[in-house]
């Protein structure tokens, strides 16, 4: 089957942001996080978090793509969109991705507590509008994880990492992105209305980022030629722009320090 | 739907053609209802619905992320019944799902063991408190790879 994908990662013309590690989060960049979701879920109108979450799922359409060879670059597009939607409110900021081989805690720290110093912690649950509910008493998100335990391993993960076929590797990530779905329960546990608890962006990160560390190590590999040009609708962008992430301005690492330089006299 | 289905016996390979590794491919799997895990028993004697990981006829799991249930009028959920080639828009929400479970190490024993021919079983755990009477999906194939 014919194939595309980017040849090595390529630097963007502008230095780049980074996605991190929720448990690597310094106090700031949780504060920064905790402020962008509190801002996006203040507002009403379509710059809003409702909005947003509502794409995924409830109310319909329902328009996330499962299934089909565009699970991968549609769901890249939505964090990328709803990441410039954080970055209107907060500069900077960037998703976290949530990294569920790690068993020492389950759900990380950032998004479990209820309250941050005496205040309630925008990444903990949500509400969810009228129009995005399965029945009119579920006005905000809720969780039900399971044991840390039975979350997927590193081991199951670069299994997968070495599949070299992407059809193949798509969906097996798939499949494991559903479990991490269904371990964590509640309303991130179904389809129209996962996308509203915050854990959820943190979540579609990791996957994300697995398909970045997939395409570093398969050169030549991935979505075929033929799904290209589609639309990744409702957003304005098709599968070849969501190929190279440093040319959507961001870039996976566990950890980022930095220092100033003499300036350019 | 249902909670736990068993195949018909399905050929295995010879014992004289060797090969890297072995799918179990489920196509045509329903995720209209509630997320569910699909755990997948081969030679599966014994196996009852509480069966888990820890049964000696376990040969792995999948995930289905369910739309859990139709939120719109009738016929909303209704998958069209011919696909028309110059139809742009996306496909139908509820497009049956393929899954893949490698079970190269369990196909590999029951060679060594004789076998000619396997039965699978799938059973169904929900998400939550949702009913487990979940299961439907057209075939399941073994592919083996050289």
């Amino acid at each position: 089957m014919s194939s595309v994908s980017p040849a090595a990662p390529r630097l963007a013309p502008r230095p780049l942001r980074h996605r991190r590690s929720a448990r690597r989060l310094t106090a700031g960049q949780q504060a920064d996080l905790r402020r962008a979701i509190a801002e996006v879920q203040a507002i009403g109108d379509d710059r809003g978090y409702q909005r947003w979450a509502g794409i995924h799922g409830l109310p319909l359409p329902i328009s996330c793509v499962h299934g089909d060879e565009l699970f991968l670059p549609w769901h890249r597009a939505y964090l990328y969109l709803f990441e410039k939607a954080l970055q209107d409110r907060v500069p900077g900021v960037t998703l976290p991705w949530w990294d569920w081989t790690n068993h020492t805690e389950g759900i990380p720290g950032p998004y479990a507590r209820k309250n941050v110093e005496g205040k309630k912690n925008s990444l903990y649950d949500s509400p969810i509008q009228p129009s995005g509910r399965e029945n009119p008493r579920q006005t905000r998100t809720s969780r039900e994880p399971e044991d840390a335990d039975s979350l997927p391993s590193a081991a199951e993960i670069e299994r997968l990492l070495a599949e070299e076929d992407y059809l193949t590797f798509q969906n097996g990530l798939e499949s494991i992105h559903a479990g991490v779905h269904l371990w964590t329960g509640g309303t991130m546990g179904r389809v129209p209305t996962a996308a509203y608890d915050p854990l959820f962006w943190a979540h579609h990160c990791m996957i994300d980022r697995l398909w970045y560390l997939w395409q570093l190590r398969n050169n030549g590999a991935g979505v075929p030629a033929s799904q290209l040009d589609r639309a990744l609708a409702p957003f304005p962008m098709t599968v070849r722009q969501t190929l190279e992430i440093t040319q959507l301005g961001y870039d996976y690492a566990a950890s980022t320090a930095a220092a100033k330089g003499p300036g350019r006299g | 739907m249902v909670e736990k289905f068993t195949t018909d016996a399905i050929e295995l390979p010879p014992r004289d053609r060797p090969f890297k590794r072995a799918d179990l491919l489920f196509y045509g799997l329903d995720h209209s209802g509630p997320s569910y895990e699909g755990r997948v028993f081969i030679d599966p004697r014994g196996v009852g619905k509480a069966a888990d990981s820890t049964h000696r006829a376990y040969a792995g799991r999948f995930y289905i992320f369910g739309h859990g249930g139709c939120f719109g009028e009738v016929g909303h959920c209704d998958l069209p019944s011919d696909a028309d080639p110059f139809d742009l828009r996306p496909s139908h929400q509820l497009e049956p799902a393929t899954r893949i479970v490698t079970v190269t190490d369990t196909v590999r024993d029951l060679l060594e063991r004789g076998a000619e021919t396997a039965k699978v079983t799938v059973v169904a755990r929900s998400e939550g408190r949702a009913p487990n009477d979940v299961l439907a999906f057209e075939t399941v194939r073994l592919a083996t790879y050289a």
